[in-house]
């Protein structure tokens, strides 16, 4: 008896199945640290100040002012003057599932055989040779989010990384970060199928395809609050009749449906809706639809209109995912402006700069940058402190990771980057990048990681 | 906005149009944005007449204060795709290449391109007054010719109907040319050829007595010019390996003026670059190792191409609204080890020698005024331009972004 309750528990746990592709990330041990004489500015949007970091097996364990005690039994790095940051986060990339060198036979990033891929796993494309990743490190990013690619209505899950070279991407997973789901709005769904003469190929078209697919996981959570029903009261009857009298069999769980357990995670709230869509009309659209189904969209990714809406992006807690001034590149980009991320800002919602580009992750500070002064110049109240956030703690609220990472704070896991110039400008390198209090890049050590591919064909650059 | 009103309030009292100009209290940069003197400068009909301390307006001059500001000239991008396409991604909004042909040396972006796009005044927001348009690879290695440009909507924006010769002959262009990098180039030569029995014939040619050309004569005519060196041929290529291939067998044409450009690994052959004085035009952000070609990318490219004195110039490529901006890309190869001087001069005066383009890259009497007055360090990303003129006259920096940002911020009450 006792043995098919443990088999029973087992199939209704499969249900969310993530724990079958667990994180197997263990920062390696490093010696205790406080790293003195550095510009903090802890991602808060509340300045900086000169100061201390002190941090043990892997986490932030005291923060002060320079004239406040700071613990003198570990090891002192003096940094110098140099500006300190919380490591910089990307929600939105695509590294290891469109790698370099990015033939054909590289190109994982996008299920792109039917509207609906809810099943598909970003991770299990995720090739953890992919020189960029090393190269997005040398721009300050420790996290970053791999997303599918837009071409579907529901692209499939996303996965977030720890930005490290590991031999497996299980060895990359940010452990405990919440899965995402990849939603595309407007021209990609639209001209990926309709190209095909199937639907969708209107945006009328994409809003029917996500309304049935909503219906069809609300009718598969209907199932299985069914079952787990059925199987309580099996339970009930079990226990309380002890095998005596005539006996009953189990419910039998129903099928498992890769695709539907996705949609339901998002349903249930443990799985977060990122979702491509660049028309401000759109968005709002996207946020009835949730409305409709009783679900939150985490962010808007590309999200090149959020300008014209930032309040009801505020009123309803959706975060947006922008570039600084990318725009032109298609029809539904044609409205970018660079002010977008200041005046987003301003009226008072999540703002977030993100890459989307193996080009652009390695330089998010400069885009925040420049967001950041084309806002001042339009006579916003935005600074640097602000537009920090924009890379840092902001980015780690879309991805549910910001109790542990995001900003420097005392118990957070100690990502932090140390740059040559203030973060805002397009001089500052990130000299030294702490991920868990492990230094995974040290310029002035000549410490880099190197990928496989890389290994013998391509000079080191430090 | 408040540069722009800075501009026209300053300009409320004289006349657009004034033939004299006087600038007054602009910093002339030297190694940095804050070194270099602050200099006066007086503008008659588009050219600096004159610079020094304390020039005096004669009347009816107009009159800008630069408040001890940086200028520099305009910046020059190498090679990006304005006015050739108002939406990238739109195919029937292209016309920056010529297919079904597979040769298109004949092909000319100048008669595709749109003076009114509104993309041109979001480049003259970066401080960038001219430029080459470019053609892509359609279905020809030999893509065509550019174009010069002033970025400045209107009659004008049309500088230089034809500039240079493009060439493609990247690991993916082989495919055009028989398949193999071998028949590629071996193509490209040949054309050179054909090109040369097409000038020992001209007459017999055109009296219809020889037609016994593979080509077609636009086609004959443009590498004719290249050959003869009347053209420049920037030929896109990265692998080191067929960097020398190229140098080596366009070496058979004395005349011809080679010009490399992507280049990735180009600083692996400097030392050949630099002795044979071959100029090289780089997108500095691209360095990652998108296929076995550029295996050797990396961003400190253009700090190694200095160390060997190879003469570089950037390009900001194209898609333009991805690959913004050339003060950007500068700023970056500073902070990769490149000096604060070498990399103004890679969009400043370098494009300008490499271009032939007299009077402009540089700030000194006699020289066309292509100015941009900063906010600030004009490589930084924070930085914008205050002022921006071309050939003396004042430039409008309002755009239809920012007409955009202005009705949101007033709708959403943001300020």
């Amino acid at each position: 008896m006792i043995k098919l309750w443990v088999l029973i528990a087992g199939i209704a746990l499969s249900s969310s199945s993530a724990a079958d592709y667990p994180s197997t990330y263990d920062p390696p041990p490093h010696a205790a640290f406080v790293l003195t004489h550095a510009i903090v500015d802890v991602g808060e949007g509340q300045g900086e100040f000169e100061g201390w970091v002190s941090v043990a097996d892997g986490k932030i364990v005291g923060i002060g002012m320079m004239d406040d005690a700071r613990p003198d039994d570990v090891l002192e790095i003096n940094a110098g003057g140099r500006w300190l940051t919380p490591g910089v986060i990307d929600v939105h990339s695509h590294l290891g599932d469109y790698p370099s060198p990015g033939y054909r036979a590289h190109s994982d990033g996008n299920e792109a055989t039917s509207p609906v891929t809810a099943e598909v796993w970003a991770e299990h494309s995720v090739w953890p040779q992919d020189p960029q990743f090393p190269l997005a490190l040398k721009g300050g990013v420790t996290t970053l989010q791999v997303l599918p690619g837009s071409a579907n209505l529901f692209g499939g899950r996303s996965v977030v990384l720890k930005n490290i070279w590991s031999r497996t991407v299980q060895g990359m997973k940010f452990p405990g970060a919440p899965y995402g789901l990849k939603m595309a709005c407007g021209e990609n769904p639209k001209r990926v199928y309709g190209s095909r003469s199937q639907s969708p190929s209107t945006r009328m078209g994409n809003f029917a395809g996500y309304r049935k697919a909503w219906i069809d996981a609300q009718e598969y959570q209907r199932k299985w609050v069914r079952f787990e029903k059925a199987l309580g009261e099996y339970e009930l009857w079990r226990t309380s009749n002890d095998g005596e009298t005539d006996y009953k069999e189990p419910p039998s769980p129903p099928k498992r449906n890769l695709q539907m357990e996705t949609l339901v995670g998002v349903l249930k709230g443990e799985i977060l809706v990122h979702n491509h869509c660049y028309r401000a009309d759109e968005m709002a659209q996207i946020i009835d639809l949730s409305r409709e189904f009783g679900y939150q969209v985490t962010a808007f990714h590309h999200a090149v209109e959020a300008y014209k809406i930032g309040d009801l992006l505020a009123a309803n807690n959706v975060c947006a995912a922008m570039w600084a001034d990318w725009w032109q590149f298609k029809l539904e980009s044609f409205d970018g402006i660079k002010e977008n991320v200041a005046m987003v800002q301003a009226a008072g919602a999540c703002a977030i700069v993100h890459s989307d580009s193996a080009r652009g992750i390695q330089r998010l500070n400069q885009e925040a940058a420049k967001a950041m002064a084309a806002g001042q110049r339009l006579g916003l109240s935005v600074d640097a402190t602000v537009a920090l956030t924009w890379i840092t703690r902001n980015a780690a609220r879309a991805l549910g990771i910001a109790d542990q990472t995001g900003t420097l704070a005392v118990g957070k896991m100690a990502d932090m980057v140390l740059w040559s110039h203030p973060p805002m400008s397009v001089y500052a390198r990130a000299e030294t990048v702490f991920i868990d209090g492990v230094r995974r890049l040290d310029r002035a050590a000549e410490l880099a990681p190197v990928t496989d591919f890389e290994l013998g064909q391509r000079e080191e650059v430090f | 906005m408040k540069r722009v009103l800075l501009v026209m309030g300053l300009l409320g009292v004289t006349s657009l149009s004034a033939e004299e100009l006087l600038i007054k209290n602009v910093r002339l940069v030297e190694t940095s944005f804050q070194s270099g003197k602050v200099s006066d400068l007086r503008i008659v009909d588009g050219i600096i007449t004159q610079i020094g301390a304390d020039l005096v307006a004669s009347a009816g001059t107009a009159v800008f204060d630069g408040e001890a500001r940086a200028v520099t000239p305009g910046f020059i991008d190498s090679g990006t795709t304005i006015g050739l396409a108002e939406v990238q991604g739109l195919g029937v909004s292209r016309d920056g290449e010529q297919v079904d042909d597979d040769m298109t040396a004949g092909f000319q972006v100048y008669l595709a391109l749109n003076e009114d796009s509104s993309l041109i005044p979001i480049a003259t927001n970066d401080g960038i007054t001219r430029g080459l348009i470019v053609p892509g690879a359609g279905d020809s290695n030999y893509a065509g010719q550019s174009a010069l440009v002033r970025f400045k909507q209107g009659p004008t924006f049309l500088n230089e109907e034809t500039m240079a010769q493009h060439l493609y002959l990247r690991e993916g262009d082989r495919r055009r040319a028989g398949g193999s990098r071998s028949s590629a180039l071996a193509a490209a030569l040949e054309a050179l050829e054909e090109s040369a029995r097409y000038d020992k014939q001209r007459r017999a040619f055109n009296t219809n007595r020889n037609r016994s050309f593979d080509l077609d004569e636009s086609d004959l005519v443009a590498l004719s010019a290249v050959r003869r060196g009347e053209m420049p041929l920037v030929v896109q290529v990265d692998r080191a390996a067929d960097i020398i291939k190229v140098v080596t067998a366009f070496r058979s044409y004395p005349d011809l003026r080679l010009i490399l450009a992507s280049a990735a690994e180009a600083w692996k052959v400097a030392p050949l670059l630099s002795e044979e004085n071959i100029p090289v035009l780089i997108n500095v952000m691209e360095n990652l190792p998108q296929n076995f070609d550029r295996l050797g990318a990396r961003l400190d490219q253009a700090t190694l191409l200095a160390d060997a004195g190879v003469t570089f110039a950037f390009l900001s490529g194209s898609p333009y609204s991805e690959t913004r901006s050339l003060g950007q890309a500068a700023g970056v190869a500073v902070a990769q080890g490149l000096s604060w001087q070498q990399a103004i001069a890679a969009i400043t005066s370098v494009p300008a020698a490499i271009w032939g383009l007299a009077g402009l890259g540089r700030i000194e009497r006699g020289a066309i005024a292509d100015l941009v007055i900063w906010d600030g360090d004009p490589l930084e990303v924070t930085s914008a331009p205050l002022a921006v003129l071309i050939d003396g006259e004042w430039v409008d920096l309002e755009t239809r972004q920012s007409a955009l940002a202005n009705r949101y911020v007033e709708l959403l009450n943001l300020k």
